[in-house]
């Protein structure tokens, strides 16, 4: 599901200024599946797909399979279009150190929201 | 070449707001029942730019937007200190009435946006005979906190870029990205704990509670209308408010949080039948 963060380092290039001293490791839970991602000088430089048996990361953002496929549709239903929306609605839980997550909050939103479908995505 | 002027004008003038002198900015267009638009936590009123350029409007409205003291162009009131700031209601209250009375404004109608939408709920239990009619965008009569606000106004977190994605996700993945940008842009520009100092009026000291029983639409119509995507006031939140007060509420399609900013044209289709029937 966030296999392909790594895919679109590429097309991102001007999210990457906006994390450009940002370094730090994060995980993403659909509760049944675990996502590892580093990030280095804004750029997504490894996902890795669980299980994990001791995973090290700065902070969790867990939501539920069906939560996550929602927030991900090319044009999200109000109340699934955003990360704090989600935790507003108490279906999104941000855990561990958030300092990384809040000092680059629009470049999360943006990196996450890069997953959705787009013209372009299509064609490629 | 040849620029395309707008028909605004700013001013600055000086008002005593609880006898404290504040030299306020504001900006004006058109002629006719006064209009006085305010703007929401931690942003300007560069917010209400489309209605100070609508020529429909501008026939029978004087637009008039001031910026909080604190916000835009308006200046911090005298002695005073970073991290300092926090709105209260009182205060909220008297800088409104402090504008209207010094521009000499007689039964303008107001609106207001997020804790502009909260506060004209207070001007209804307490002014209703002093306006013509009261507009609440995205009104809800409290919320309670969803986000630790304090990520707001750290020193190891820059203020301009956490207030500006908190106000990005408010918005609706369908409004125009120019006119999100520019709306997420005032965010950035705020001054360090204003957003923060503003949320401590929203979340905390002007929840209503009971009091909005108190709100008689006879003495003052009310108008309530708030965007699908908005997730700090929703729909659901001022559909209950429009119930208690007994009105109708419009839920607004394919806007956020901050309707008149982050896609005017939309907003737009919206508002003019509401300011025809207040005409």
């Amino acid at each position: 599901m966030f296999k392909s963060l790594i895919e679109k380092n590429e097309r991102r290039s001007q999210l990457s200024i906006m994390a450009q001293y940002l370094n730090t490791c994060f995980m993403i839970s659909t509760v049944d599946d675990e996502y590892l991602i580093s990030i280095e000088k804004g750029n997504v430089t490894n996902v890795e797909e669980g299980p994990f048996v001791m995973p090290s990361y700065i902070f969790k953002l867990t939501a539920s399979k069906n939560e996550w496929l929602k927030f991900l549709q090319s044009t999200p239903q109000p109340g699934s279009h955003d990360i704090i929306a989600m935790l507003r609605r108490k279906v999104l839980k941000f855990e561990g150190d958030l300092h990384p997550l809040m000092s680059h909050l629009l470049y999360f939103k943006l990196l996450l929201a890069s997953l959705r479908p787009t013209e372009s995505n299509r064609e490629n | 070449m040849k620029i395309e002027k707008e028909p605004i004008t700013g001013n600055y003038g000086k008002f005593e707001i609880d006898g404290v002198k504040h030299r306020i900015y504001w900006e004006e267009a058109g002629e006719g029942i006064p209009l006085v638009c305010l703007h929401t936590a931690g942003s300007d009123g560069r917010q209400y730019r489309a209605l100070l350029n609508d020529k429909k409007i501008l026939k029978k409205y004087r637009v008039i937007v001031f910026d909080m003291p604190w916000h835009g162009k308006s200046s911090p009131p005298e002695n005073s200190q970073v991290g300092h700031y926090k709105l209260s209601t009182e205060s909220y209250i008297s800088q409104i009435m402090s504008f209207i009375d010094g521009l000499e404004l007689v039964k303008p109608v107001v609106m207001g946006c997020s804790i502009g939408g909260r506060i004209i709920l207070h001007l209804a239990i307490h002014f209703p005979e002093k306006f013509k009619a009261l507009i609440g965008l995205q009104s809800a009569g409290h919320l309670d906190p969803y986000y630790d606000i304090s990520w707001l106004h750290r020193q190891d977190v820059h203020g301009g870029e956490v207030c500006g994605g908190i106000a990005y996700g408010l918005m609706a993945p369908t409004s125009p990205e120019n006119d999100k940008f520019e709306t997420m842009w005032h965010y950035m520009q705020g001054g360090p704990g204003i957003f923060k100092g503003d949320l401590f009026f929203y979340k905390f000291d002007g929840n209503i509670g009971t009091e909005i029983k108190k709100i008689n639409n006879s003495k003052c119509p009310i108008f309530l209308l708030t965007g699908e995507y908005d997730y700090s006031a929703t729909p659901e939140e001022t559909k209950s408010l429009a119930d208690t007060i007994g009105i109708e509420m419009v839920k607004m399609k394919n806007v956020g949080h901050f309707p008149m900013s982050e896609n005017p044209e939309e907003f737009l289709k919206y508002l003019h039948p509401v300011l025809e029937k207040i005409n």
